[in-house]
Formats: C-alpha cells, sequence, structure tokens
C-alpha cells in the first residue's frame, strides 16, 4: 500500500471493509491471484455489502476484470478466500449472474433472442410453460420488446448487450457482475444502459459490481468506487460516493460532490500514472 | 426469386439445350463412334427402358441405400468421436497427429485389405463407405469442437449448466457449421465410394451397371448409368444445402 | 488444421503403441493369415519391393498419370475459372451446364474412360482430368470473383487490354487462392489415380496393392498401404511448405470444395 494514496482517503483507505448499506454479500479477504507465472493481485480486501453498487476503476492491466472473474467463481485465488454470504465460492453460483463485455461473443449466435434468454432459464430449470412469458417480460424489462425473434447478428450492440442483460436477469441474480459492459458502445447508448442498469439493480435490489475505465461512470453508477494500482494489481483507493438517487444524467453530473470526486479520482489516477 | 435471375436461369437452360443438341449432332454425323458416345436419345430411350423393363431401377435404389447407410454410419461415428477428439485438449494432443497422417490416405486404397478381410461382401462395401467419409467426418466435428467460443464455456459455468447440457446446448450448436461442411464432404465420399465397391464386389449397384455396360460395349446403357450418377450426386448435394440453410439460419444477417 | 498442436510428444505414443501392440499380438499369436501381417514383415516386404523396383516403377506410373491428369484438367480449369470470373454473363449462361455436369461422381467416368482408351495412361489421365477440373474451375472463379473491384478501376484508368488485365491484374491478385486450388487439385489427383487403378486399371500402386492382396501376400499389400499413404502425406506436405514459402500467411486461409 502506498501511503501518498490512503492519505488522499480519510476513511481509510479500505479499512472500512463493511459496507454502509447491509450484511455482506461478497467479500474478498486476503486475495493473491498468479496467473501464468505472473501476480496479478495481491492482498485484495473488498467486501461488498447487500444492494451496495460498487464500481472498479483503474488502467488497463491492473486487474480489475481478474478481480470480477473471482468474484463469479471463474478463478480460484492462489492465496486467500472469496466468501458469497457465509460460504466460500468453489464455483460460479446460479445467482450470481455475469455480463460480459464482448457480448458479440457472450451470446450464442445461432439462437434468437428469446432463444438466449431461454438459456438462462433452462439453466436455473425454470418449467416450461412460464418460460414464454418470463421471456417477454424480461425482454421488455431491458427495452426490447418484439425483439425477441431476432437473432444476435440482426442486432445493434447496444441492443446486443441489453440481450446479455436480459439473460443474466433471468437467472434470478441476487448479484450482477458486470465488466466493462458498455466500453464497447457509444455514448448515447451508454448513458441509456446506464439509467438502466441503475433502475434494474433497484427494482431487484441486486448487488452490483461494475468494472470499467471510465471514473465518470464510476461515479454516476456507483454507492462506492474503488480504484486499482497495476503490477501488481492491489487496491488503492476508495471513494465513497454520496450522491442522492435516482440519478439523472444532468442534474447529477452537474452536482458539485460529483465534480468533487471526479477531481480526486483524476487526481489519484494522475499521480499513479506519474 | 427475383425476376433477373429467373431470366439467367432460362437463358442458361437454353444454352445447356443447345450443348444437349451439340452432343446429339455429334453422334449423328458420326463425329465420334457411338461404340464409346450414345447420343442424348439412345441414352434417353437405354434409361427410360432400364427403369420401365428393366432392373436400372432396382439398382439405383440400391446404390442410394448404400450410399445412404454408409454416410449415416460415417457422420454418427464422426460426430460422436469428433466431439470427443475435439472437446478434450489432451485427446487432440494424443489423437491429432496420427488423423493429420492419415488425412491424406485414399480411402480407396483400404479396398484391398478390406476385401481380404471381408470378401467381395456387403459388409465389405459398407465398411469402405463407412471408413471413407469418417474422414471429412471425423476432421471437421473436430475442428468445429475445438473452435467453439472460449467465452461461451464461461458463460455456461456461470449458468450452472451440467456437462451434458454444455455439449449439447453450446458445444453442439456451435460446431454445426463445420458439422454440416464435413457431411456434404462426406456424402460425396460416400457417393464414390459406393460407385467403386460395387464395381469391384459386383453388388447390385449402378456402379456395377456402369462397368458391365461398358465391359459389353453397350454404351447406351452405359450413359444412362452415369447420367443417374449425376442425378444421385445432384439430388444428394441439394438436399444437404437445403438442410444447411434450415440449419444454419442463424448466420444470415440482414 | 489450426485446430491440433504441430509438433508434441504425445501424437507419437498411440501410433507406436499400436503399432508395438500389433506386432507383439502377430508373434505371440503366431498370425498365419492371408490379409494381415506383422509390422516389422510389412517393412521387410516394403523395403524389399522398394529394392526391387517394383514400387518405384509403380510409384512413377501413379505420380506421372496424377500429374498430367492434373496438368490438363487444373489447366482447363483455371482457364474457364477465370474466363467466368472476369465475365460474369458467360458464368450466368453457363450455370445450368456446368451444375448439370459437376454432381458426376468422378469414379463415373472411369467405365467411360475404359471404353475410349483401353487399360493404360490415358484412362486414367482421363479420370484425373476431369476429377480436378471442377475443384480448378470453382476455386480460380471464386478468386477471380473476390479480386478488389478497386484494381479493376485501376486497370481502366491505365487503360490496359484484356491481356495485360489478365497477366497484370488478376492472375497476381487471385494467385494465392489459386495455389490453394492446385494443392488441393494435387491431393485429389493422387486419390483419384489410386482409386482408378484400384478399381481397374493395370498400373500403379493402386494395381500392385491390389494384386498383393488377390495373390494373398499380406506383408506386401499393407506395404503398397502404408507407401501410398507415405505418398499422399509427403505431397501434401510439401505443397503446404511450398505455400507457406511462396505466399507466406495470405494464402493460409483454407477454402472448401
Amino acid at each position: 500500500m502506498n501511503k501518498a494514496y490512503e492519505a488522499s482517503n480519510p476513511g481509510g483507505p479500505h479499512a472500512a471493509v463493511t459496507a454502509q448499506t447491509g450484511a455482506p454479500v461478497l467479500a474478498a479477504k486476503g486475495v493473491h491471484i498468479t496467473l501464468g507465472g505472473r501476480k496479478i493481485l495481491q492482498d485484495i480486501d473488498l467486501t461488498i455489502g447487500e444492494g451496495e453498487f460498487v464500481c472498479v476503476v483503474g488502467a488497463s492491466g491492473c486487474g480489475k476484470t481478474t478481480l470480477l472473474r473471482l468474484l463469479a467463481g471463474l478463478y480460484q485465488p492462489s492465496e486467500g478466500s472469496i466468501r458469497y454470504r457465509d460460504k466460500e465460492m468453489l464455483k460460479p453460483r446460479q445467482d450470481v449472474a455475469i455480463i460480459f463485455q464482448d457480448y458479440g461473443k457472450a451470446l450464442l449466435p445461432w439462437r434468437t433472442a428469446r432463444g438466449n434468454v431461454a438459456l438462462a432459464l433452462e439453466a436455473i430449470g425454470a418449467p416450461r410453460a412460464t418460460r414464454d412469458a418470463r421471456i417477454e417480460e424480461l425482454l421488455a424489462k431491458v427495452g426490447l420488446p418484439g425483439e425477441a425473434d431476432k437473432y444476435p447478428n440482426q442486432m445493434s450492440g447496444g441492443m446486443q448487450q441489453r440481450l446479455q442483460i436480459a439473460r443474466s436477469l433471468a437467472q434470478n441474480p441476487s448479484v450482477l457482475l458486470m465488466d466493462e459492459p458498455f466500453g464497447a458502445l457509444d455514448a448515447m447508448t451508454r448513458q441509456g444502459l446506464q439509467d438502466e442498469v441503475l433502475s434494474i439493480a433497484r427494482s431487484t435490489g441486486a448487488t452490483s459490481f461494475f468494472v470499467t475505465h471510465d471514473l465518470e461512470e464510476a461515479i454516476y453508477l456507483g454507492d462506492r468506487v474503488v480504484g486499482l494500482l497495476a503490477n501488481p494489481g492491489r487496491v488503492a483507493i476508495t471513494l465513497d460516493v454520496k450522491l442522492p438517487r435516482p440519478r439523472d444524467q444532468l442534474t447529477t453530473r452537474e452536482d458539485p460532490e460529483f465534480l468533487r470526486l471526479r477531481r480526486e479520482l483524476f487526481d489519484f489516477i494522475k499521480k499513479a500514472e506519474a | 426469386m427475383k425476376p433477373s435471375r429467373i431470366a439467367w436461369f432460362f437463358a442458361s437452360l437454353l444454352v445447356a439445350c443447345g450443348f444437349v443438341m451439340l452432343w446429339q449432332y455429334l453422334s449423328d454425323a458420326r463425329l465420334v463412334s457411338p461404340v464409346f458416345l450414345p447420343g442424348p436419345d439412345r441414352a434417353w430411350a437405354a434409361l427410360v427402358r432400364g427403369i420401365t423393363q428393366g432392373e436400372l431401377g432396382a439398382r439405383w435404389l440400391g446404390t442410394i441405400e448404400r450410399m445412404i447407410y454408409g454416410w449415416l454410419l460415417a457422420s454418427f461415428a464422426g460426430i460422436v468421436i469428433g466431439a470427443f477428439i475435439g472437446s478434450s485438449e489432451r485427446a487432440r494432443a494424443y489423437v491429432g497427429p496420427m488423423l493429420e497422417l492419415i488425412r491424406p490416405l485414399p480411402a480407396s486404397a483400404v479396398v484391398p485389405l478390406a476385401i481380404s478381410l471381408l470378401g467381395l461382401s456387403e459388409a465389405m462395401v459398407l465398411t469402405v463407405i463407412g471408413f471413407g467419409a469418417l474422414w471429412p467426418m471425423l476432421l471437421s466435428t473436430v475442428h468445429g469442437f475445438a473452435a467453439v467460443e472460449p467465452r461461451l464455456y464461461e458463460v455456461s459455468r456461470a449458468l450452472g449448466l451440467p456437462q451434458w447440457k454444455v455439449i449439447l446446448k453450446i458445444a453442439l450448436p456451435s460446431s454445426m457449421p463445420d458439422i454440416v461442411a464435413g457431411m456434404r464432404l462426406a456424402l460425396t465420399v460416400s457417393l464414390i465410394l459406393t460407385v467403386i465397391g460395387e464395381m469391384l464386389a459386383s453388388r447390385e449397384g449402378l456402379g456395377s451397371h456402369i462397368l458391365i455396360s461398358a465391359r459389353s460395349f453397350r454404351s447406351a446403357d452405359l450413359f444412362a448409368g452415369v447420367i443417374l450418377l449425376g442425378v444421385t450426386g445432384y439430388v444428394s448435394a441439394m438436399a444437404l444445402t437445403l438442410a444447411e440453410s434450415r440449419l444454419l439460419r442463424w448466420r444470415e444477417s440482414h | 488444421m489450426s485446430g491440433f498442436a504441430t509438433y508434441d510428444a504425445r501424437g507419437v505414443v498411440i501410433p507406436v503403441g499400436l503399432i508395438v501392440l500389433a506386432e507383439v499380438a502377430a508373434r505371440v499369436s503366431g498370425l498365419q493369415s492371408d490379409s494381415l501381417a506383422a509390422p516389422s514383415d510389412v517393412v521387410v516386404a516394403g523395403v524389399e519391393a522398394l529394392l526391387d523396383g517394383s514400387m518405384l516403377i509403380a510409384t512413377y506410373q501413379t505420380l506421372g498419370s496424377a500429374l498430367i491428369g492434373l496438368s490438363i484438367g487444373f489447366g482447363i480449369g483455371l482457364a474457364l475459372g477465370v474466363l467466368l470470373g472476369m465475365f460474369r454473363v458467360l458464368d450466368h449462361l453457363l450455370e445450368v451446364t456446368i451444375e448439370a455436369i459437376r454432381p458426376i461422381p468422378s469414379v463415373a467416368l472411369i467405365p467411360i474412360s475404359l471404353l475410349v482408351f483401353g487399360f493404360g495412361y490415358r484412362m486414367e489421365i482421363a479420370v484425373v482430368a476431369f476429377a480436378t477440373l471442377w475443384p480448378a474451375l470453382i476455386l480460380s472463379r471464386a478468386a477471380i470473383a473476390g479480386v478488389e473491384p478497386r484494381l479493376f478501376e485501376v486497370a481502366r484508368a491505365l487503360q490496359f487490354g484484356l491481356l495485360a488485365r489478365i497477366v497484370k491484374i488478376v492472375i497476381p491478385a487471385a494467385l494465392p487462392r489459386v495455389f490453394v486450388a492446385l494443392r488441393l487439385g494435387i491431393g485429389i489427383s493422387l486419390i483419384v489415380g489410386v482409386t482408378v487403378e484400384i478399381s481397374a486399371n493395370v498400373i500403379g500402386v493402386g494395381h500392385e496393392t491390389m494384386l498383393a492382396g488377390q495373390s494373398l501376400r499380406p506383408a506386401l499389400m499393407l506395404a503398397y498401404l502404408v507407401w501410398i499413404g507415405i505418398l499422399g502425406w509427403g505431397v501434401n506436405a510439401a505443397m503446404l511448405l511450398a505455400q507457406k514459402h511462396l505466399f507466406g500467411p495470405a494464402a493460409n486461409m483454407e477454402a472448401r470444395l
């Protein structure tokens, strides 16, 4: 841990492990991971509370995605442990959904939108009779009503990402893990989807973990923003975002607190790069 | 179909008719000896006579039956074995180089071995067809399974799909383009090996029909058989194209 | 094929294991068979056939007919493919004719060829030529059709004549894919050549294999089978190497028939 960054964070770095919002849902304790002989993450302690929205920022190569995969149970830590509620996370769980950045690869190209959502329902063994209604409901919820019979390659990038969100919601997740989900989308589509995700998180009460390299996006979405530093990846800054909800693309981004947090985060990144 | 496409089709049909007329002229004018080249009229007459009065229809059916049996056998075995090899990196490392080594071997080269093991029997013919058609099937299935997008395996892990469902719902449909391509090639190989098997083992079929016709200088019967083989090849390829466009509808985009 | 690691010691385990197993099984059981032989006997028979020249003569016959047939078939196919690729009208007009002849399995030509030419080189060459014409036609037509249209505009701007257009633009642009077609064609010519020899002709390695089987010499028959495999593999490997040296990664796309 670098002292300089701790100083910029009056609440203590990640000492405030337990979030303000509720009981811990996901927790990384003393996690190290080495992949291909390279130390990717070192000494990660992070606790995400019930219903909390945590965003992770950092330069590329700082291990954000690896951290998400650890929380998802796709990777196992070399040291330390990942816990989901009170159980150790040894493999992926159906109530922890992942939304990948590369929607083009994560959707089944041979299935229609309906079929892609159905995959998750088949996985959790939802009764056949209720599936169609559920699919319609989910597609409407993510803003894709009437697109059920389209194949992914007939949809725009934004629509495909919406579809991936619908599929993850079909799992009835209590946690949503999102890996730079809007990184490949244009600015307008991005803002629309940010609000979509916020409203989904609110209506389902899902705990959210959101990886991005866009600092403003992190502040706009999060209750808490965690900044990582690279080589090896480690938590360097934690900011609590006390902006009122529901958030709004115009007023929230003009809020003095938003600007202050943005400044703080930018300074942190600048110092880290220096 | 667009009107221009239909117009082109008829134009090219006319051209084809022109070629048939040229063929008729060549044989009528005796520019090529009728021993070698019967006119289309005689070939057609032999075809009709063979089917209505002779054994040609039964032989044709025999050929089709063998081709399809051998092809189905090879397709089934190829998909099952190919899926196993393709989805395991370790299996690929052990078996892959051997497959690559055997791949360029002409399937017909095993005919003498098959004859010496099984005699000039129906089983020999089917074995040769199945063996020959297995390779294209196997190699393309292996390729398809090895090329499944790794992200989709992560998606299935995240969804908690059990292994057999991953194969059924993810790997198999994802490999379908390769599998269909393999089945198409396997069908062509099946027809070729069926004809050879019939020629060598004198089984009731088009292969023996054309060989015997050639030996007894009945060129009209020979051409009738060749025409039927062409029709068989054409129809089977068409059927697969149709199946392919239905199975792989998702590949077309706007 | 891309799915396989190229050099990996694990790949040797199964073939070597199978050969050893066959040898042991043959020795232990004291194999006396008209159709199978111990691997060591196969090697001995193969070396003998190589040394007395019979295998080399047969190889020469097979490769000779395959190559001549390929030159004729590929030449015609390439010429037609370039023509049809450059002049779409011609392509449209010949569509039905081509689609009617192409599905005829090449082996159906064996009896016709036998009737016309009798046994020997010519009948084999004719069948090989017919078989190799189609991939050459289809793939070179596709290669030409795939030439960047901008290049044709360049050619027009430079006021090239037809010949100059073909020689300076079309052929160089389409060459890598045409070479892929040639590689496939060589493989097909060998396969078809051997097939003709097995099913009818009286020359070449295919015929020798058949003969050895009929005269109940399984070791020799299997030696020829292995030899045919080596020929097929060697030709394919040589062409792959040539393709890599001539065109580098540009030709790495695999064209399907």
